[in-house]
């Protein structure tokens, strides 16, 4: 797939994609639909995220959506104790807290090799699912977050709306998560990117190029979490609560499965993929109880078949057309 | 002259086995210094404790009069001490020029620019491509590594040393693999280098041994049985003994 | 007295636990070190085990019977899984094979919620494993012996498998250095898929004889799929010795929080493996591969 910027095709489509997003909430009567576009921006901000990771620092993680939980039931009880007026200082004070879980976490994940550190992320997010899960005084337990405040959503001191409102609520996830996709592109294109790639294709290599590769994985490691918390920040404001399920396991294999579907290494392939998987989730979940089976199943499928995912098939199609 | 890279009584074992037995030798600047023995005598294990891929059980490696037996590998490259592999470890997914450029970037510094473009490091891009065009790799630039031919890639990794502006250059088996075309090229291209800076060099074919190297180590079974020139080594007796006659042996024979 | 007795219970109980994780955790460390594998549908393998165990008693198969068939059933599962999804996958990237058993762990823990429903399942057990027995000064429910002496059994088993047959050395052999052991005319695709079959028995076992101890629930998996992969990396990766010994220390360790912390116990487990990992990252005897 040619990159970004040397296809003027695909700029082209991510502007008219754009352009479909930013008036969707004003041409869409249901709002059920509105809302589920809103938590498709949030799960592709997590996959994106989960992408460098993955796709380009070259490290699994089988719980990404931890550090999503994390940032949302810190942003949400930073409302709810801390000042419960400024969506701006919520979401910092998230982000702050979601790093200082991570760096630690991570400080110990990568003194490991790839397969423990998979392993560990494993381990680790079911420790934090357990947290969240068990201590009810903090976290409202199964119960989860409730009655979060709704603080007014303002700009450089002028005030726009309400963060009940979910059409002001869909306009900011969409400019957040805008900035942090033109964020992550211009680091991912910058040389600190082209050490982590390095990194993900030859790691004793890069080691004997003189990259110090603990302190980039850590680095990669530390982004990745970061866009977590800010999606985490996005969802609790956008929902009003934040329950342990949203940290499970199998959620954890849900955003694997973004980047799987979508492509990883590719920055919008996750996108997609998380728009896909959302919409067969919506699908799937309204059709039969047992629709983990068809997750399982088409991870499998996709591994089998299509690992380079959606980003992939142009590259197939063109061999396929050749042969 | 001091030497620029010493070990001292150097030794390595895996459980029971001593792979690397009281090793000490000296190497020093603009010599092409081999080191060679039958197989399983320990060269790649010596090379792996020098650059610290693996750590010494016992005994010191010196650089420039340093002791950096446990410093971490980075580290060391970034001292001054470059490494090919015996089997190529290159950037396979990456193209040829990123391969270098990486290994400039990691050198000459700029990793930490997030809002540049990784274009945007002119003395980065400058040295790139003077390396590319020394190793003669300027017409695959934007082809992936994985792409290309053996030989090539193994001259790629030589690229990739030499991008950190080493002062030791440690080469494992550089020609392995090679046709006696590209071997002959690489070669030139080790002669010429071991004029700039000091080579460590690991090789079985001999010719190449001791057509270009100024001073060779002899292993057997993890120790040192002989070292000198050429001319000595090709003579002494232990030396063939040690290899027992092989067919390797057979070039030495009509120094 | 009463102290006696629940040092009693701690120290049976730990061996219990570890016992457990001892056979999941050799389990994952011989399909890995064959195969390369991690799999990560060792616990819906176990819980597969104990989900058999229970239909065949229920169907009223003796439950020793039961004990020993549901495990071999388990196996044929594995042998099915791994000629369909493991071997097409040799070549390719060890993060994809890990995935794919993270897909496979869904798709297994589906059918048995499909199969067998939500509820809680008890496998009903002979009179006598019903009582208790005195230890000492302890009275101690004689399934948790009878358990005991299944683990034993389990490991005795394994040691003259992997000892005195030929397929055990073979085994051993082929996960240090596969190509000479194929040099040597031995064929390494028969004993990796061999060790694949092995490891899911051994799933499906350790299933089997946790069912009276955890009772038999959907997501019995996943709770003993963490602790096995906790057992394993503090074990090192690929040390069947270091998994041993680091299954009796997470038992016992878990048994000991449990008692003290309940809830967060398994917090306790996860600080010991950091712990572990930041002073060790190879495994605590140091013999686990880097990869």
């Amino acid at each position: 797939m040619r990159a970004l910027k040397d296809n003027p095709a695909g700029k082209l489509i991510l502007l008219g994609v754009l352009v479909c997003l930013v008036i969707l909430p004003f041409v869409l009567p249901n709002r059920f639909y509105v809302r589920l576009v809103n938590e498709i921006m949030i799960y592709a901000l997590l996959a994106m995220s989960l992408d460098v990771l993955l796709g380009y620092t070259g490290l699994l993680s089988f719980m990404h959506n931890a550090y999503l939980g994390i940032g949302a039931y810190s942003t949400g009880l930073f409302l709810m104790h801390a000042w419960s007026g400024s969506v701006w200082l919520a979401m910092l004070a998230g982000v702050l807290f979601t790093l200082a879980v991570a760096l630690p976490v991570g400080w110990v994940q990568v003194r490991t090799g790839g397969l423990a550190f998979a392993l560990l992320t494993l381990a680790f997010g079911m420790m934090f699912y357990t947290v969240a899960w068990k201590w009810y005084p903090v976290t409202g337990g199964d119960d989860g977050l409730m009655g979060l405040p709704q603080p007014t959503l303002s700009l450089l001191g002028i005030n726009l709306a309400s963060s009940g409102n979910s059409t002001a609520m869909y306009l900011f996830t969409l400019g957040v998560v805008l900035v942090c996709f033109l964020f992550t592109w211009r680091v991912i294109h910058s040389p600190l990117g082209a050490v982590l790639e390095a990194i993900r294709e030859n790691e004793e290599r890069a080691s004997f190029v003189g990259i110090n590769v603990r302190r980039y994985k850590l680095v990669g490691w530390m982004l990745a979490c970061g866009l977590a918390g800010v999606a985490g920040s996005l969802y609790i404001l956008y929902r009003g609560y934040a329950g342990p399920g949203v940290m499970g396991a199998f959620e954890g294999a849900g955003v694997l499965m973004m980047v799987l579907l979508g492509g990883m290494g590719s920055l919008w392939g996750p996108l997609v993929g998380a728009a896909i998987f959302i919409f067969m989730k919506d699908f799937l979940s309204s059709l039969t109880q047992d629709w983990e089976i068809f997750v399982g199943v088409i991870v499998i499928l996709l591994v089998l078949f299509l690992p380079r995912g959606v980003a992939g098939l142009p590259d197939l199609l063109r061999r396929a057309k050749a042969e | 002259m001091e030497p620029i890279l010493t070990t001292k009584d150097l030794s390595r074992h895996f459980g029971g086995v001593l792979a690397v037995n009281l090793v000490s030798l000296s190497v020093y600047n603009r010599q092409v210094h081999s080191i060679i023995g039958p197989n399983g005598a320990g060269k790649t294990t010596l090379i792996n404790v020098i650059t610290g891929r693996l750590g010494a059980s016992d005994g010191q490696v010196l650089y420039q009069g340093r002791d950096i037996t446990h410093r971490p590998v980075h580290e060391r490259v970034r001292l001054g001490i470059s490494r090919t592999f015996q089997i190529t470890s290159i950037f396979m997914g990456l193209s040829v020029q990123e391969n270098v450029r990486i290994a400039v970037q990691s050198h000459l510094g700029g990793s930490w620019s997030i809002f540049k473009a990784r274009s945007g490091l002119s003395e980065v891009n400058a040295k790139t491509q003077a390396i590319l065009e020394r190793v003669g790799l300027t017409d695959v630039l934007r082809q992936p590594a994985n792409s290309l031919a053996h030989g090539d890639q193994r001259v790629l990794e030589v690229a990739i040393a030499l991008a950190g502006d080493p002062k030791v250059l440690l080469l494992d088996e550089p020609a392995a693999g090679m046709s006696p075309a590209e071997t002959d090229q690489i070669s030139e291209l080790i002669s010429a280098l071991g004029k700039e800076m000091a080579v460590v060099l690991v090789e079985h074919d001999m010719e190449v041994v001791m057509k270009i190297s100024e001073h060779i180590t002899v292993l057997h079974q993890g120790g040192v049985i002989a070292r000198g020139t050429p001319r000595e080594i090709a003579s002494d007796k232990q030396v063939r003994d040690a290899y027992l006659g092989g067919d390797q042996w057979a070039p030495l024979t009509s120094v | 007295m009463g102290w006696i007795a629940t040092t009693v219970d701690i120290i049976l109980n730990s061996l219990v636990l570890g016992g457990i994780f001892l056979i999941m955790g050799v389990g994952l460390n011989i399909i890995y070190g064959l195969n390369r594998v991690m799999n990560l549908a060792h616990g819906a393998l176990y819980a597969l085990g104990a989900y058999f165990g229970f239909t065949m008693v229920a169907l009223g198969l003796n439950y020793f019977l039961a004990l020993l068939l549901a495990p071999v059933v388990v196996g044929v599962a594995g042998l099915i899984i791994e000629r369909l999804l493991i071997s097409p996958m040799r070549k390719r990237h060890m993060i994809y094979t890990l995935i794919l058993t993270y897909g496979l762990m869904f798709v297994i823990d589906g059918l048995i919620k499909f199969f067998w429903g939500q509820e809680t399942r008890f496998i009903q057990l002979p009179e006598f494993m019903q009582q208790t027995v005195s230890v000492g000064p302890a009275s101690y429910p004689v399934f948790r012996l009878v358990i005991l002496i299944g683990i034993a059994a389990v490991v005795a088993a394994l040691m003259l498998l992997l000892g005195r047959t030929r397929l055990g050395i073979n085994m051993r052999a082929a996960s240090s250095i596969p190509e000479m052991v194929s040099a040597c005319g031995i064929n390494v695709r028969r004993v990796q898929i061999s060790a694949f079959v092995l490891g899911c028995i051994l799933a499906g076992t350790a299933g089997m004889l946790a069912g009276p101890l955890f009772t038999v629930f959907a997501l019995m998996g996943h709770d003993i799929l963490i602790s096995s992969f906790v057992v394993v990396v503090i074990g090192g990766l690929g040390s069947l010795r270091g998994a041993v010994v680091a299954a009796l220390l997470v038992g016992f360790v878990q048994t000991l929080a449990e008692f003290f912390v309940t809830d967060m116990a398994m917090v306790m487990v996860y600080m010991l493996m950091a712990l572990v990992l930041v002073f060790k990252p190879l495994g605590i005897l140091g013999e686990g591969k880097f990869e």
